[in-house]
């Protein structure tokens, strides 16, 4: 084709319909989904790492509700409870100062936990099982799914949890001691 | 007489002007009030750009039921970020980016889909856009035998006449791959033009 065909060719290309007209109204499908409330992809994964953190929240409201209130502290410790090695799916550390507070009170956990009734010191550590049983689980999904940000979202919640539970048996058996020098 | 035409003519190119201004300050209007979740507002941004959008995705699919779901998405899409359209750019084209995207993510999505899409334009050869007229009809079938990333690049540039900065940001591609694309749709569409005895 010569240079002035090509240009033909240029100039045809321009005279070719950019508008063309559905051959059917398409604003009905459009109506239907812009009108229905969008659903958020709920698999079995995401509802298990929540059902999960529902245990955990759960159970330590159960904790907090049985160790509060104790006063007497019974001398008995637990060397089984060992810390889940803080992966965040292999590919994420924990902060430093997160790690120091969870150190500190891991390495304070048995002193306080002596402290408690068994009953109560049972409860704690089922509850930190299951936190810590709920780490291992999201960290393993998270090893599958390494950029889900509902699961690191969820495994940063089950520290914190952790946290908060471990600093909840520091707090109170802090009180027993208090009442108790009184 | 003179008179008379030249008021008629003024009255004429007066309500185009009308016309143009209430077309304008209407899509601006509406823009706003879907930007407010209303649902009739953004059903008159449909009926006034649908046009627009179908022949886009026609011309980039070559299929008119998989035209049709591109352009349904491409509106569903728009709905969801109306929020952050910010005028930059005239509502037309960015409705196009939009489709552009949904067209190029549906031919990502699948390869088996791709393929299947291709296949029923294979069997639609000829009747895909019926404004096409004449000599046209034969430019536009071309076009459509083109390989996917030319035939974007040369629909985009020469069809709808974006600057290879913009195909290319539309496309997700370089300018210069563009540029290249565009060259070498122009050779491939001269050759297969040639070949049927074409004369534009």
């Amino acid at each position: 084709m010569t240079d002035t065909n090509d240009d033909k060719l240029m100039a045809a290309a321009g005279r070719l319909a950019t508008e063309v007209a559905p051959e059917r109204d398409l604003w009905p499908g459009i109506a239907e989904a812009i009108n229905t409330p969008r659903r958020r992809r709920w698999t079995p994964m995401l509802a298990q790492a929540a059902a999960i953190v529902l245990l955990i929240g759960a159970s330590s409201a159960v904790t907090y509700v049985t160790v509060k209130g104790q006063q007497q502290p019974v001398m008995q410790v637990s060397p089984e409870l060992l810390f889940e090695q803080t992966a965040f799916g292999g590919r994420y550390n924990l902060g430093p100062g997160f790690q120091d507070a969870r150190a500190g009170l891991a390495a304070q956990l048995d002193v306080e936990l002596a402290k408690l009734s068994p009953e109560s010191r049972a409860e704690v550590e089922e509850n930190l099982k299951l936190v810590n049983q709920a780490i291992f689980d999201i960290n393993q999904a998270l090893a599958e799914e390494p950029d889900n940000t509902l699961l690191q979202a969820k495994l940063l919640m089950a520290y914190r949890e952790e946290l908060s539970v471990l600093r909840r048996v520091s707090g109170l058996t802090r009180n027993v001691m208090m009442r108790n020098d009184i | 007489m003179a008179a008379l035409l030249t008021a008629k003519c003024s009255d004429y190119s007066r309500d185009m002007v009308i016309t143009a201004r209430d077309t304008v300050a209407g899509e601006a209007g509406w823009i706003e009030q879907a930007q407010r979740s209303d649902r009739q507002a953004f059903e008159s941004l449909y009926r006034m750009h649908v046009d627009k959008v179908y022949g886009l995705c026609l011309r980039m699919t070559g299929n008119v039921s998989e035209a049709e779901d591109c352009t349904q998405d491409a509106f569903i899409q728009a709905w969801n970020k109306i929020g952050m359209f910010r005028g930059d750019s005239a509502f037309a084209t960015w409705l196009h980016r939009i489709a552009v995207n949904t067209v190029l993510g549906r031919f990502r999505s699948n390869k088996r889909e791709q393929d299947r899409i291709q296949a029923v334009s294979d069997t639609e050869t000829n009747s895909f856009v019926a404004d096409d007229t004449g000599e046209l009809r034969d430019l536009s079938d071309a076009i459509n035998r083109l390989p996917s990333g030319a035939r974007h690049v040369f629909l985009l540039h020469a069809v709808y006449g974006y600057s290879h900065d913009e195909t290319g940001s539309m496309l997700g591609i370089a300018t210069g791959t563009s540029k290249a694309q565009y060259h070498r749709a122009r050779r491939l569409l001269c050759q297969q033009l040639d070949d049927h005895g074409y004369e534009p």
